[in-house]
């Protein structure tokens, strides 16, 4: 099935050179350290704080509106240090979901509302849903499929779990077009 | 309402510019306030304690019960000291005391006091009228409430970690009070 065209203004998105379509209402804090590799939406009101730590985004991720990126920080005997956090290629994150993990794989679906507790490793491939959340730490193997307060393995993600967020992911930028002034 | 904005922010407070202040808010020593936290005094003044943490998209709302919303005397919402209220908490608690966590997306209702040493886990609402007993841990799906042996641990590490990291990348409000 097609999806339909989204269509925004294009006063409120700035588009980089590699394709990285980000509205002018999300909070960059520290945008020197944030890394958009190509092709990512940024909606409106989200925030990525790249003043923590390093954040790195693959290609074709898409970040919803008000979700938060947020690199964890560890406990050591001297001080706190903050992680960089990275995500790979073709990654969607819901409407209002807050992002502490380390790492995000590549072909993660990641919900709305979810909370993903700080340290967490979510693997590729994997499937958060609505509203889930994930306690600090929690490691999620490739193509499970998780859910609840706090979160639990409730299922298996499709073997084809790679293709359809490829897809997803691709025509969600391909459609994602801006209004035409009439 | 009046949209007079009066904020007193006292010496050694990092508030961010971009954090938004709303109403009558005073600021204790060493408190952090992220980029895009929201306090709003809409019903009466807040004062935050010292070196409180309040993380981005979190709400603290001082907001009157409908049933007193007919009371002349406003009270004052006080909150003590090292809470700490993680990104995307509503609290309109009508007291809170020291030594609080306030996890990510959890939602505190006006009829709530909120004593010491208390953690509201992620995405736990609480609206009932009750007084919170000292190191209770409200938890799960369905906000289970249980008794901690002794209070969570004090976040001053990464206190201090914020206060040398965050003036490099944010414009700070200038103190407006000495303490």
């Amino acid at each position: 099935m097609e999806m339909r065209d989204v269509t925004y203004n294009k006063n409120d998105y700035v588009e980089t050179a590699s394709g990285n379509k980000v509205s002018k209402q999300t909070v960059l804090c520290g945008s020197q350290n944030i890394v958009l590799q190509g092709r990512v939406i940024v909606q409106p009101e989200a925030i990525i704080r790249g003043d923590l730590a390093n954040v790195k985004t693959g290609r074709y991720c898409i970040i919803s509106k008000e979700a938060v990126i947020r690199p964890p920080y560890k406990k050591f005997s001297k001080g706190v240090a903050f992680f960089p956090l990275t995500m790979g290629d073709n990654v969607y994150v819901g409407e209002k979901s807050i992002i502490n993990a380390a790492v995000v794989g590549s072909y993660v679906y990641i919900g709305k509302n979810c909370v993903i507790g700080r340290r967490c490793i979510l693997k590729d491939c994997c499937i958060i849903e609505d509203n889930t959340i994930l306690a600090p730490e929690t490691v999620v193997p490739p193509f499970t499929r998780y859910s609840g307060n706090p979160g639990v393995q409730i299922g298996q993600a499709p073997e084809c779990q790679m293709d359809f967020m490829v897809d997803f992911t691709r025509s969600y930028y391909q459609h994602f077009v801006p209004a035409k002034l009439i | 309402m009046t949209s007079r904005n009066n904020i007193k922010i006292i010496a050694g407070a990092i508030v961010c510019h971009e954090a938004k202040l709303r109403g009558d808010v005073t600021i204790g020593a060493g408190t952090i306030m992220h980029p895009c936290a929201f306090v709003n005094a809409e019903a009466g003044p807040i004062i935050i304690g010292e070196k409180c943490l309040v993380e981005e998209q979190s709400k603290i709302t001082h907001r009157v019960p409908f049933d007193r919303v007919e009371q002349k005397n406003v009270p004052v919402l006080i909150i003590g000291s090292n809470n700490v209220f993680e990104v995307g908490c509503n609290v309109e608690a009508c007291r809170i005391g020291d030594n609080n966590i306030f996890e990510s997306k959890c939602f505190v209702g006006n009829k709530v006091t909120v004593t010491n040493g208390c953690i509201i886990g992620a995405g736990c609402y609480i609206t009932e009228e009750q007084v919170l007993p000292e190191n209770t841990i409200i938890y799960g799906e369905n906000c289970l409430q249980r008794e901690a042996l002794c209070g969570p641990g004090q976040q001053t590490l990464q206190m201090d970690t914020l206060s040398k990291m965050l003036p490099n990348y944010h414009r700070i409000r200038k103190p407006n009070l000495k303490s």
